[in-house]
């Protein structure tokens, strides 16, 4: 079975599903994060709404394929505790260039564990589902289901969790400006979101401008002398060192295996490729 | 002359693809169709165009295949005068051309060769230029490609370019534009290298197109933007290379389903075609993109700072409080730095003036290049857990990791990183095995300091110690440190790292010693110091082989010695160190290559070597010893005998050249056996290579030794055959530039030493030549060094010792074409001299002696019948064409005397194509106009060394050609005075070199008959002579016949 989540705050936020349901429903429900049993699927407010497929199953006199509606919720902390966490937070480097980075910060458990608040749900009175499906069981596999679903989302989006814990991104980051660093966040995310640039060209077309005025050795020979260039064969290099600086999950990845290792093997090639021409 | 240049593509199109085109520009009407704007200078058959590649720059067939087969036709905007396109500033350097003050610019149609990815061919022409052959003729703006691309191969070879989407815009009738995958070179390094690089480019580079510019334009809109053209090239190259690498399948499975396929697809079919993924790369797509991009690149370059990150050592009890602090460096300035430490504690006053330097947004880019460092060395994450992050403390064992692994990828990644000094090549201590060695002579006593030569040590004693930073160290210390748990160890104060396996093989080593003393020779010491691996090995000598291996390397240091008795004249001060410099190498068992500059004096400090050794200097080498074998070209020999019979009359010398040459191994054998100097050319040594084999030998000396540069020739096997105790080498021409020269000539001197050739050629040749690889060269010239004594006339310690002006006579022989010639005219004028008398005696006297001196020149001035001036037909012209190469290999310019016209033209011609540099000849037919012109070039700083051929008439008097110091009196005049004036062009105020003036003497014929009378050894008084050719007609007819008559001794068979 492939891996529906890749981050570790994935993982662990799976991980309580383990404590809080049976083997078997945990198993069957991971079936109901697909797309053909996902019906319906929206964040409203700090709610996950979701409609899923149910099973045409006599035994229980369902004849027609059933359609249950799934709430779920995670328990929302107290003003002090968002306090203390956006405290935490705002105080720590690590944690605020991790956000900005799009991360969940590795720090933020540890940091929070000492003050007994726990950012990622761990025990059964974190979750608040409802199901209208007959199972007598709570959570039930199609909670399950959508449960998959959003830690596969918070991969993507680690301020997701903040959201549903009942702290959406504009009240965190105002929250965060009281400290000097956090303001730095802010700014980060409020900056213009870039318009889509046309390009004319495949490659840089290059301007035409007046001809230079100058001598007949400037024109034939140029006017400074060619800068030095390192002789060929000096200096090692990190295999697709540009791409492991911009992280291992960028927004537009959606593979499981982290970027760097999948363009290592390009980047190598392109230089062990054309050794006539390098 | 060769030119090139990057032409991008035009029109609306979104693919705009460009070629690299290459032109022919040619001096004459290079065969190119005449038409209405075509540039009537340049060769546009693509035949012509391939043999040229092939056959001069002697490019591979593969590279020229991959010319496009048709020629491509472009217009360049060029300097133009008259309706005519001006030559290029390099040719007319060459060619002598001159460029008149004023020009405008002018479109004009040129055909030339095309190349879509010439980044293969730019590396070859690299090899090329480096080369360094005079008649490699690439023009300066080609030459700029070719710098460019190597340092955009650099950049790939590094991995700093990033793919990249591309936003085409949408046709006619879709809504949303089209994205599509590529690829761009990015980082910090590429930014500054391609603003560098516009700034020097030359215009030329700019100046192409692929349409004909509208009337009008050319001025406003002739050329391109400089960094946008070196962007459209980097681009495509880049695509380019990755189109041209073919992925595994597997790698191409890790992309599936992301538009990194259609990146990595580049140029294949599928993506071509429509269900390519990138048809279908969405717009939120592209903003993910280019936030990512940014984020990598853009933001720390836009924001002003660099983070740096710098290793704190620990103390020598605190093993574990070694630190990583943070600290921002300006972008501008990158000396102005400021710790994060301090940062936090700034009052926000104190922060304003940092913040206009690292940009507005300072902190918020602070976090997101800590985060970025951070995921690349994820120990860092423990620096930032507070609000004022300032760095970390680490143990010992992440110190040591993190010098040697993190620092190096965090700065390719972009970082500062600050290492402690004892970390950097410069600042670290090493293990190393040291061989401590002494000198000791053949009789087993260590040799002492003394003067002389005779008491310098035959061998080498040698042991191996333990040592490190320079230090000795004990067995036990050192056992100490390989059993140090970590490689880090705080030894002697220091911190440094050790390679326990390494200092493990050293102990080995250093305890298979044999007790007591090793031996070696000289050679052998001077083989190992130049082999030896920095890493591994150090040497310490002892005062006297110190003061010897000093010596050997360094002429400074020579002890000179006195004149030796015998010596007709007087060794200048660097000849005396010259002097010594051989017979130390000789008495060391060393075989030397003396190299200095044309005009220091190579023979008479051989000749003084000669006399040196027979004054009884060397113990057991007396006068009667074997004779010394000289083998120079033809054209030298007669040179070489007289300047013996000049400086060293005691000496005998013969001369084994010729058909009449003893073939008989006896008679051979007797003819030299009361000789000191056996004196013979390359063509017989080749010839009498087993005559020459039988016999005993003093030394060997070569003369123009790059006669034998290729190894695998027969003259070079001949004389590498050739077995005596010593051998010395003498060339004037640089030998360093063709490494397998080198090889050759040490394969005579000192076989061994470089190895075989396959050895020496995998060692040295491949990975200087074709890689670049400078370490191997700094090895090699180690290794070398030694045994080359190469002076320069500019250096400072020989200036002293050179008067300003220096003469010298150069003898050559006549060829035996020449000697029949000669012979012939001599008859018949003997049978005319008695009939005529008056007017017509006069008339034919002086005729006579003009066919005379023509024949010294060359037969074909003399016959006038259009036959080959070739230097096979006069040793004059060799030995000058020779001197000539010399004299342009130091970068000296010349100046060359004639008193006949017709020689000139034909000079002019044949140096031109015989040494490709700028060749200007100023003759009475001359305007005015052009000679200033033709003076002005030549004295141009700015242009290559030439050649100023001069009629002696026109040129004798009121101009000024002090760029030349070297001048040639090719045939002789009746009065020195006239020769002196035309040598002061040259010497005049403003020379600030030597100026040499060789004088061209061809022996046994009216040339060195005049020779004599000029410098009074004859009986003629001065004073009868006259300033021209008169006074000879007043001789009697015996006088006369005497003067002119040939001796045949002095022929010398080609």
């Amino acid at each position: 079975m492939t891996k529906r989540v890749r981050t570790w705050w994935g993982e662990k936020f799976l991980d309580v599903l383990n404590v809080i349901m049976d083997s078997g429903r945990l198993r069957r429900g991971r079936a109901y994060a697909g797309p053909r049993r996902l019906l319906e699927f929206r964040i409203a407010g700090d709610t996950v709404i979701a409609k899923v497929r149910g099973n045409v199953n006599p035994y229980f006199g369902v004849y027609k394929e059933p359609r249950y509606r799934v709430e779920v919720k995670l328990r929302r902390f107290s003003a002090k505790d968002w306090s203390r966490i956006t405290a935490e937070i705002g105080g720590n480097a690590a944690c605020l260039s991790q956000l900005l980075m799009n991360e969940m910060p590795t720090a933020i458990e540890g940091v929070l564990a000492e003050q007994d608040i726990h950012l990622l749900p761990g025990s059964r009175s974190d979750i608040i589902s409802k199901c209208s499906c007959p199972d007598y069981a709570s959570p039930c596999k199609h909670v399950a289901g959508v449960y998959h679903r959003i830690a596969s989302q918070l991969d993507r989006d680690p301020f997701l969790l903040f959201q549903l814990r009942g702290l959406d991104f504009t009240e965190l980051q105002g929250r965060l400006k009281a400290s000097p660093l956090g303001k730095a966040l802010g700014e980060r995310f409020g900056a213009d979101q870039p318009a889509i640039a046309i390009q004319p060209h495949r490659y840089t077309e290059p301007e035409r401008k007046p001809v230079p005025k100058g001598s007949l050795k400037s024109f034939w020979q140029g006017s400074g002398t060619l800068p030095p260039v390192e002789p060929e064969g000096s200096g090692g290099t990190v295999p697709a060192i540009l791409i492991r600086r911009g992280g291992d999950f960028p927004a537009f990845w959606d593979r499981d295996m982290p970027l760097n290792e999948a363009m290592e093997p390009v980047y190598k090639r392109i230089v062990d490729g054309n050794k006539a021409s390098l | 002359m060769l030119h090139g240049s990057w032409l991008p593509g035009e029109g609306a199109d979104f693919n705009n693809p460009g070629t690299f085109v290459l032109w022919l520009e040619t001096s004459d009407a290079g065969g190119s169709k005449s038409g209405k704007g075509i540039h009537p200078h340049h060769v546009s058959d693509p035949g012509r165009f391939g043999e040229y590649l092939s056959s001069k720059l002697l490019l591979g067939k593969a590279l020229i295949s991959e010319l496009d087969p048709e020629p491509v036709q472009f217009h360049a905007i060029l300097p133009t005068a008259d309706s005519l396109p001006l030559p290029s500033l390099e040719l007319a350097q060459f060619s002598g051309d001159h460029l008149p003050d004023g020009h405008d610019l002018e479109p004009w149609k040129i055909r030339g060769m095309a190349i879509g990815r010439p980044l293969p061919l730019l590396k070859e022409l690299q090899f090329i230029v480096g080369l360094g052959r005079p008649e490699i003729r690439i023009g300066t703006g080609l030459r700029f490609w070719i710098r460019y691309s190597l340092q955009l191969r650099n950049l790939v070879r590094r991995h700093q370019f990033l793919p990249v989407m591309k936003c085409v815009r949408a046709g006619a009738g879709a809504s949303d534009p089209r994205i599509v995958a590529g690829w761009a070179p990015a980082s910090g390094i590429y930014e500054e290298g391609l603003q560098d690089f516009a700034d020097a480019m030359p215009v030329v580079c700019t100046a192409l197109r692929r349409s004909r510019p509208r009337a009008g334009t050319v001025a406003t809109a002739g050329c391109l933007d400089p960094v946008e053209l070196l962007r459209h090239f980097s681009e495509q190259q880049l695509e380019a290379l990755v189109s041209g690498a073919r992925f595994s399948i597997a790698a191409m499975k890790r992309l599936e389903d992301s538009w990194l396929i259609d990146a990595a697809g580049l140029g294949s079919p599928e993506q071509e075609a429509d269900h390519a993924i990138g048809g279908r790369i969405s717009a939120e797509r592209w903003k993910q993109w280019h936030h990512w991009h940014t984020e990598i690149l853009g933001r720390s370059r836009e924001a002003g700072f660099v983070l740096g990150i710098r290793l704190d050592e620990a103390g020598r009890d605190r093993e574990d409080r070694w630190r990583l602090d943070f600290f921002v460096a300006s972008g501008e300035d990158p000396s102005l730095t400021i710790d994060l430490e301090q940062w936090w504690a700034l009052p926000d006053d104190g922060r304003e003036l940092w913040l206009k330097r690292f940009g507005r947004r300072f902190e918020s880019s602070l976090l997101v290049n800590l985060g970025h460092a951070a995921r690349i060395c994820p120990l860092l994450w423990q620096g930032m857990g507070s609000a004022g992050p300032t760095g970390l403390t680490i143990d010992h064992e992440t110190a040591y990791n993190f010098l040697k692994n993190d620092a190096l990828v965090l700065e390719s990644a972009g970082f500062r990183i600050v290492l402690p000094s004892w970390w950097t090549p410069e600042g670290r201590r090493r293990a190393r095995l040291r061989m401590v060695a002494s000198g000791k002579s053949a009789t087993g006593s260590v040799a002492s300091k003394g003067t002389g030569t005779f008491n310098l040590p035959s061998l080498v004693e040698f042991r191996y110690e333990l040592s490190i930073g320079g230090e000795p160290v004990s067995e036990d210390e050192w056992r100490d440190l390989v059993n140090a748990k970590s490689p880090l160890v705080h030894f002697r104060g220091e911190w440094m790292e050790l390679d326990h396996q390494q200092m493990d093989q050293m102990l080995e080593i250093w305890r298979q010693q044999d007790q007591g003393y090793n031996q070696s020779t000289i050679e052998g010491l001077l083989k190992q110091i130049g082999e030896a691996d920095d890493e591994f090995e150090e040497f310490v000598f002892d005062d006297v082989l110190d003061g010897i291996l000093k010596g050997l390397r360094q002429i400074e240091d020579t002890r000179p010695v006195d004149d030796p008795p015998g010596l007709n004249g007087c060794l200048r001060p660097y000849q005396r160190k010259g002097l010594s410099w051989l017979a130390t190498q000789e008495a060391l068992g060393l075989n030397p290559c003396l190299a200095d500059d044309m005009g220091l004096g190579k023979t008479i400090q051989v000749i003084a070597l000669l006399l040196h050794e027979r004054a009884g200097n060397e113990p057991g080498t007396g006068a009667n010893g074997p004779p010394t074998l000289l083998i120079a070209p033809t054209s030298v020999l007669s040179n070489w005998l007289r300047e013996v019979e000049r400086f060293a009359p005691g000496l005998k010398c013969m001369i084994h050249h010729g058909s009449d040459r003893a073939a008989d191994p006896d008679e051979f054998g007797k003819s030299i056996a009361a000789k000191d100097i056996v004196i013979t050319s390359f063509t017989i040594a080749r010839k009498d290579c087993g005559l020459l084999r039988g016999e005993r030998w003093r030394r060997i000396v070569v003369d123009e030794a790059q006669n034998i540069k290729n190894p695998k020739s027969a003259l070079a096997k001949a004389v590498r055959s050739l077995d005596a105790p010593s051998r010395i080498a003498m060339t004037g021409t640089p030998i360093e530039n063709r490494l397998m020269d080198m090889w050759s000539l040490f394969s005579f001197l000192n076989p061994g030493l470089l190895g075989t050739s396959a050895q020496f050629s995998r060692a040295y040749e491949k990975p200087i030549q074709r890689d670049g690889n400078q370490q191997r060269l700094q090895q090699l010239q180690r290794l070398v060094r030694p045994f080359i004594l190469r002076r320069l006339k500019t250096d400072r310690s020989i200036i002293g010792d050179l008067p300003e002006k220096l003469e010298q006579k150069v003898y050559c022989s006549l060829t035996r074409e020449q000697a029949s010639l000669y012979q012939a005219v001599v008859d018949d004028v003997q049978d005319q001299l008695g009939e005529s008398e008056g007017m017509q005696r006069k008339g034919l006297i002086l005729s006579t002696l003009m066919r005379l001196k023509q024949i010294c020149n060359h037969p074909a001035q003399f016959l006038h019948d259009g036959s080959d001036f070739s230097e096979s037909r006069s040793h004059k012209l060799t030995r000058v064409n020779a001197m000539i190469e010399e004299a342009l290999s130091e970068s000296d310019s010349l100046l060359l005397f004639t008193q006949f016209t017709e020689v000139g033209t034909q000079l002019e011609r044949l140096f031109r194509e015989r040494h490709g540099c700028p060749v200007h000849y100023l003759h009475g037919g001359t305007s005015r106009r052009r000679r200033d012109r033709m003076i002005e070039t030549f004295q141009d700083p700015d242009s290559p060394a030439g050649i100023f051929i001069l009629s002696l008439k026109a040129g004798g008097v009121g101009i000024t050609l002090t760029r030349a110091n070297h001048v040639f009196h090719f045939d002789r005049w009746w009065n020195p005075a006239v020769e002196n004036q035309a040598t002061d062009r040259a010497y005049r105020i403003g020379q600030r070199k030597t100026v040499f003036a060789h004088k061209m003497v061809t022996l046994g014929t009216v040339e060195e008959r005049i020779d004599e009378m000029i410098e009074g050894k004859t009986a003629l008084a001065a004073n009868i002579i006259g300033t021209d050719e008169g006074w000879v007609t007043e001789m009697d007819n015996a006088a006369f016949q005497e003067l002119i008559q040939l001796n045949r001794s002095a022929i010398m068979e080609s």
